[in-house]
């Protein structure tokens, strides 16, 4: 019967190429962004009503961009090792919390020097900041999570997870170019819970559709 | 060390597997079977015993249909254990099994092989056909599945004597045959 399965599995041989995981995960990377990039102009812009640049110009855009790029990076840095059965890598997804935690320490300093006036906190837009920032991300992280079907996570729900960092950071990245909100603590709070729910669902995602 | 050994030779028949080399996979296959029967079957309890050749097939398709998540620069059997490892935790999960495995019995996949005792069994066929059928039984019978002169001579119908007589010679012709003069 083994022998069998044996043949089956042998006839069924065909040649992988080296690093075929991380050409898969750049590949759906690519796609997804793609993805993600339109929400803004087709959701963002035409259905909420955001045009591009709302906070062009100002030193926190810059400041958004690579915060959230930086927490995507993140998840990009872990997400090959823990899609392997025999690999780990958890320092990444400790470091983005750090991160985060960082982000709050500054904007509730600077929040404590603008007097605890709650416009810096809530800006506008408080709200609905993160979820546009989960619906930004769910095209990249559908992708994702579609896959890396064909890994081997050892934990998918950490795999998941690092998924979701991934593209809560990166959709966060995008939906900066449609935000304006120019306060330290406004993205240290919203861009953070909008990233880590992304995350969040991706872990609950990754959970049951990565078993294997 | 003979697991090095086995993690060399392994990791090449798994590359050239990837490269698309039937013939190295098929003996991956084979290989990797012989040894992660035991594995599993030291895992399970007896009254599961029968799910080890289960454990062994899901291990296999794993390897196949996984085999990308293999990174090339890593060693294979630290992967393999990996694999394996999953699919017994998930299958003693999904059938509710409560594994008993004493913790100085967890011996890596590789230290155990199958074949070794089935390889001593072929080179004593392939020994005894150099004596007469009857006393290539005479000797399989006494020296080996371990009946008595008395019941082995009444086998084959024979007086004890006769029977002693025909294993003494046999052993004797074997010994000048292999033992070939040295020592």
């Amino acid at each position: 019967m083994t022998d069998e399965l044996i043949d089956r599995l042998t006839s069924d041989l065909k040649p992988t190429a080296p690093r075929a995981l991380e050409k898969r995960l750049w590949l759906a990377l690519a796609l997804g962004l793609i993805g993600t990039l339109l929400v803004g102009p087709l959701v963002l812009d035409l259905a909420v009503g955001r045009p591009l640049g709302g906070a062009w110009g100002d030193s926190m855009f810059w400041g958004k961009l690579a915060y959230t790029i930086g927490l995507g990076s993140l998840g990009l840095l872990a997400l090959p090792a823990l899609s392997r059965p025999d690999q780990s890598r958890i320092w990444p997804l400790l470091f983005a919390g750090a991160l985060a935690m960082l982000a709050l320490i500054v904007g509730t300093l600077g929040w404590m020097q603008s007097d605890w006036a709650m416009p810096v906190l809530m800006g506008a837009t408080a709200l609905v900041c993160p979820w546009l920032i989960i619906l930004t991300a769910a095209p990249l992280l559908a992708v994702l999570l579609g896959m890396m079907r064909s890994f081997a996570p050892a934990s998918p729900t950490l795999a998941g997870l690092a998924a979701g960092l991934l593209s809560g950071g990166f959709g966060a990245a995008s939906y900066a170019f449609y935000c304006g909100e120019t306060s330290m603590m406004f993205m240290a709070v919203w861009y953070s819970l909008g990233i880590a729910l992304t995350a969040l669902l991706g872990a609950i995602i990754g959970r049951y559709l990565l078993r294997w | 060390m003979q697991a090095d050994a086995t993690e060399k030779r392994m990791r090449e028949l798994m590359l050239a597997a990837l490269d698309g080399d039937a013939a190295a996979y098929r003996r991956l296959l084979a290989e990797l079977t012989r040894y992660l029967r035991p594995w599993f079957a030291r895992r399970l309890s007896a009254s599961h015993a029968s799910h080890a050749e289960d454990l062994v097939q899901e291990t296999l398709l794993a390897l196949h249909a996984k085999r990308s998540t293999y990174d090339r620069s890593r060693p294979f059997t630290a992967w393999l254990h990996a694999v394996a490892h999953h699919k017994f935790v998930d299958h003693v999960r999904r059938h509710a099994i409560r594994p008993t495995v004493h913790l100085d019995d967890d011996a890596p996949i590789f230290a155990f092989d199958d074949s070794a005792h089935a390889a001593d069994r072929r080179d004593v066929d392939a020994v005894l056909t150099q004596v007469p059928e009857r006393t290539a039984d005479l000797i399989r019978q006494t020296r080996i599945e371990g009946a008595s002169i008395a019941e082995a001579a009444a086998r084959h119908g024979m007086s004890e004597t006769a029977a002693k007589v025909s294993i003494h010679r046999g052993l004797k012709s074997l010994v000048r045959r292999f033992a070939g003069g040295s020592k």
